[in-house]
Order: structure tokens, then C-alpha cells, then sequence
């Protein structure tokens, strides 16, 4: 349709209401359905925290939660020894997601140094008795668990500071567990003799 | 069936038979370093007044040897066990070192006890409990998933235990600690803090403890709850907040909602002065705040 067929479509229109006898009345009042369509929700409040500190705030965490999860890894990883040749088959350990937030992620320095603290562990592990490897992937498990919770509490409400700080927290829990465990087996493993 | 029950009976004590005791004593520095290494069974280590390190116990049938050696301040025992083991290595060892000696503990599958030892100690285990006393020396002591026990006399010290699954119970130790579990309960009572730490991801956190001037508490769980408790008077700045938790606070100021679409709830006031800092966060564990 041009302008000019536009024009005679809303004087038709125009004309044929102009002879209704009466206003047509909805069978309902539509109206506070209509409002609450289009009243643009407010943001759940932080205390004390506007959207462009929590903004702020969720890059300071990142890049530095995720330097500093980077360095905790690297730092451990340099501690580490190597273990013994394991004779039971290598566990798989599926990835965990390195999201953070639906946002960001975190960074690939964060996931190289993970993914290598990761497979020193599988290693590790495997000189685990199995009661004791179980426990310990059951805890992987918790750990990897909490993340997917607050991942999904975050990509809910991007900006809850909180959520953040737990987030990044729990990732470097995940990492710490798996330093300590290194570190304590590792230690029995220098013995040399077992 | 009778006939079964004597084999196992002969079986048993034969491995009784041959497991062999040990009984032996070196001089040793007053304050030195104790290493003790052992794969399983047990390590009892008690500090004495003599300058002297003191092993005694029973050695597991198929364990190859027990080293015990000085170099120079240092003390190593250690129970070597074939490369390739299937069971006979268990032992059990009574150690007596020098009461300020620094003390290193790594076993695999044992359990440990400490007591009476003033210096230093560095405990690990991978499945065994760690029970130990501390008299104002400074604490490290790890598990994967063995309990930890520590007893202290309220001298200040820096401690930090860690844990996967184990409990740490922590009782009358002041200063600065430090204490991290995954799936395991975190218990501090008594003593009084200067810093104070605790983590869990699902393992409930209590403190039942006091909290010194300029003091800090910061306590994180995700799934578990916190029972907090202070002894005497408190004087900090609170921060508390969980997203999906409640909150209940003897204090008096009440707990807000932190958004109306979501269950999270916050409590912030100051106590006293304000001169120290209380900060605790979980994301669905509930928490009570007393005095």
C-alpha cells in the first residue's frame, strides 16, 4: 500500500465508526491488563549498589577474581609433584562450565591453568583407595553443583553482587580443593615408598 | 563352618605373630623438627620433658623397615612399605619427642593424635582423624576426608585446618584461624579472635566464640546454615546477606528483603563502636545471629 491508499483506507474507516450508533464497550475492563503489559518492571534492588557500580563491581570480581583464581592455580601447580604411574584406568572428569553469570565467562587464562590443575588431579586421585577417590569426586561434585546453582541464581539477577562473590568464591573453592587434596596425597606420594 | 573359624583363627594369628614391635630411642634437639611418616594404622605423639625422641609400637607384617634418623636438628620416622602393598603394612606408633619440638605428621590412612607437643605442627591425612592440643604454637592440618579435632589452651595462635568431607571441630583456640570444608560441619567454640575465617559449601558453620576489638569474622557457606554466638560484648560492623535465606538476629535490627522478586535478605548495623567486622554470606543456608 502507497501513502495515497493509505489515506482512503482511514477515511473509510473514519467514516464507517462516525455512523455507529453507540460506543462499542468491551465486555471487560481491559485496562489493568493493558497497564501491567506495558509498566516496564523495576530492577530488583541492591542496597547500595546502582546498576553501573554493580556493573563495576562484576568487572573488578572477574578480572580480578579470575587473576587471582589464575595465580592460585599456577601457584599450587608449581608445588605439585608428579605422581606415581597410575595402574587404574584414567578417570574423565567433565568439564565445568567456566561461566560466570549469563554475561561473562571467565577469562582463558582461568581455564588453561584449570584444565591443567585438572588433569594433575585425575592423576592424583588415582592413588586414591577407592573409598576415599569416591568421596573426593562426590565433593568435586558438590562443588561443581553449588556453581550451577549460583550461575543459574545470577543469570536470573545479572547484577547481585553477592551472587558474584559466591560465584567466584565457590570457582576458586573448586580449586583450592583440588591443591589441597595434590598437596596432602602429594605429600604421602614424596614418601617414595607406596 | 568350625573349620572355616580356625583357619581365619590361624590365619590371624599368624599375622599377629609376625608383626613385629618396636622399641627404640634416640637423642634428639630440645626444640628440633619431628617428621613422622605412615602409610596406615596409627601415630600417637606425645611430647616429654626429655631431649630425647622415643618410638615405640607394632609394625605391620609386610612393612620393610622402620627408618628412624638424625640429621642434625631433625628427626625423620618413617615407616617404609613395599611399592606394590596388599595389606600387612598397617602400624601402630607411640612417639615420644621433646615438648618444643616442631612437629611434621603426613600418613595416608591413619589416624593421629597429638598431644603435650609446644612447638609448631603440620598434620596431614587422607582418610585418618586428626585429633590434636595446641599450647600458642601455630597450626596447619589438612584432611581429605578425615575429621580434625583441635583443642587449644586460648593462647593466641595463627591455625588453619582444611578438609573435603571431614568435620573440624575447634575448641578454645584464640588468635587467627582459618577453616575450609566442602561437605563437612565447621564447629569453633571458646577462645576469643583477632581474625576468624570459616568456610563451607554444604557443611553448617557454627561460632560460639568471642570476638576481639578490631577483630574480624567472615563466615561463607552456600547450602549450609550459621549458628553464630558471641561470647562477652561484640563491637563491629555487621554485613550479613543471603539470597535465598532467612535471617535471625538477637541483636535487634531487623533483616530486609534485598529485592521484591527474590527471597534474599540483608542485615546491616553496627555494635558497639563499630571497631571490628562481621561478615557473613550464604546463598541458601539460613543463619542466626546471637550474644
Amino acid at each position: 500500500m502507497n501513502g495515497k491508499d493509505d489515506r482512503k483506507f482511514d477515511d473509510d474507516l473514519l467514516e464507517r465508526a462516525a455512523k455507529l450508533a453507540a460506543p462499542v464497550a468491551p465486555e471487560r475492563d481491559l485496562w489493568p491488563g493493558i497497564e501491567q503489559a506495558i509498566t516496564v518492571p523495576r530492577k530488583p534492588r541492591r542496597s547500595a549498589w546502582n546498576g553501573a557500580w554493580a556493573q563495576a563491581a562484576a568487572v573488578i570480581l572477574l578480572v580480578g577474581g579470575s587473576s587471582g583464581l589464575t595465580y592460585l592455580t599456577m601457584s599450587g601447580a608449581r608445588n605439585a609433584v608428579v605422581p606415581t604411574a597410575a595402574e587404574a584406568p584414567v578417570l574423565v572428569f567433565e568439564q565445568a562450565s567456566a561461566n560466570f553469570g549469563s554475561q561473562y565467562t571467565l577469562g582463558p587464562d582461568f581455564q588453561d591453568a584449570r584444565s591443567d590443575l585438572v588433569e594433575k588431579f585425575e592423576q592424583r586421585i588415582e592413588n586414591l583407595s577407592p573409598e576415599a577417590r569416591v568421596e573426593v569426586l562426590a565433593n568435586i561434585e558438590t562443588i561443581r553443583k553449588a556453581i550451577d546453582d549460583i550461575n543459574r541464581a545470577l543469570s536470573r539477577e545479572p547484577d547481585n553482587v553477592l551472587l558474584q562473590e559466591l560465584l567466584i568464591n565457590t570457582y576458586r573453592d573448586e580449586l583450592s580443593m583440588m591443591i589441597e587434596v595434590d598437596g596432602i596425597t602429594g605429600a604421602a606420594m614424596r614418601r617414595g615408598d607406596i | 563352618m568350625k573349620k572355616v573359624g580356625i583357619v581365619v583363627l590361624s590365619l590371624f594369628s599368624l599375622t599377629t605373630a609376625l608383626a613385629e614391635d618396636v622399641n627404640e630411642i634416640m637423642d634428639a634437639a630440645s626444640a628440633g623438627m619431628v617428621t613422622i611418616s605412615n602409610v596406615a594404622g596409627t601415630v600417637e605423639v606425645r611430647g616429654w620433658s626429655r631431649n630425647q625422641v622415643e618410638v615405640t609400637g607394632e609394625l605391620g607384617s609386610k612393612v620393610e623397615e622402620l627408618i628412624f634418623e638424625r640429621d642434625g636438628d631433625e628427626i625423620l620416622i618413617k615407616v617404609k612399605v613395599p611399592r606394590h602393598n596388599k595389606g600387612g603394612i598397617s602400624s601402630d606408633l607411640q612417639v615420644n619427642v621433646p615438648a618444643a619440638s616442631t612437629l611434621q605428621v603426613n600418613v595416608v590412612s591413619a589416624d593421629i593424635d597429638v598431644s603435650d607437643v609446644m612447638g609448631e605442627q603440620s598434620l596431614e591425612s587422607v582418610s585418618g582423624d586428626i585429633e590434636t592440643a595446641v599450647h600458642g604454637a601455630d597450626i596447619e592440618v589438612g584432611s581429605v576426608s578425615g575429621d580434625i579435632e583441635v583443642q587449644g589452651d586460648k593462647k593466641a595462635t595463627r591455625s588453619r585446618m582444611t578438609t573435603v568431607s571431614g568435620h573440624i571441630e575447634i575448641d578454645s583456640l584464640s588468635g587467627e584461624v582459618g577453616a575450609e570444608s566442602v561437605s563437612g560441619d565447621v564447629s569453633v567454640v571458646n577462645g576469643s579472635f583477632r581474625r576468624s575465617a570459616l568456610e563451607t559449601v554444604n557443611g553448617d558453620i557454627v561460632f560460639h566464640a568471642g570476638l576481639q576489638d578490631d577483630g574480624r569474622l567472615d563466615i561463607e557457606t552456600i547450602n549450609g546454615t550459621v549458628d553464630v554466638k558471641f561470647d562477652g560484648d561484640v563491637s563491629a560492623r555487621f554485613d550479613i546477606e543471603t539470597f535465598n535465606g532467612s535471617i535471625r538476629n538477637c541483636f535487634g535490627p531487623e533483616s530486609v528483603k534485598t529485592s521484591q522478586y527474590a527471597p534474599g535478605r540483608e542485615l546491616k548495623f553496627t555494635e558497639g563502636d563499630g571497631s571490628g567486622r562481621v561478615t557473613i554470606n550464604t546463598l541458601n543456608g539460613s543463619l542466626q545471629l546471637c550474644k
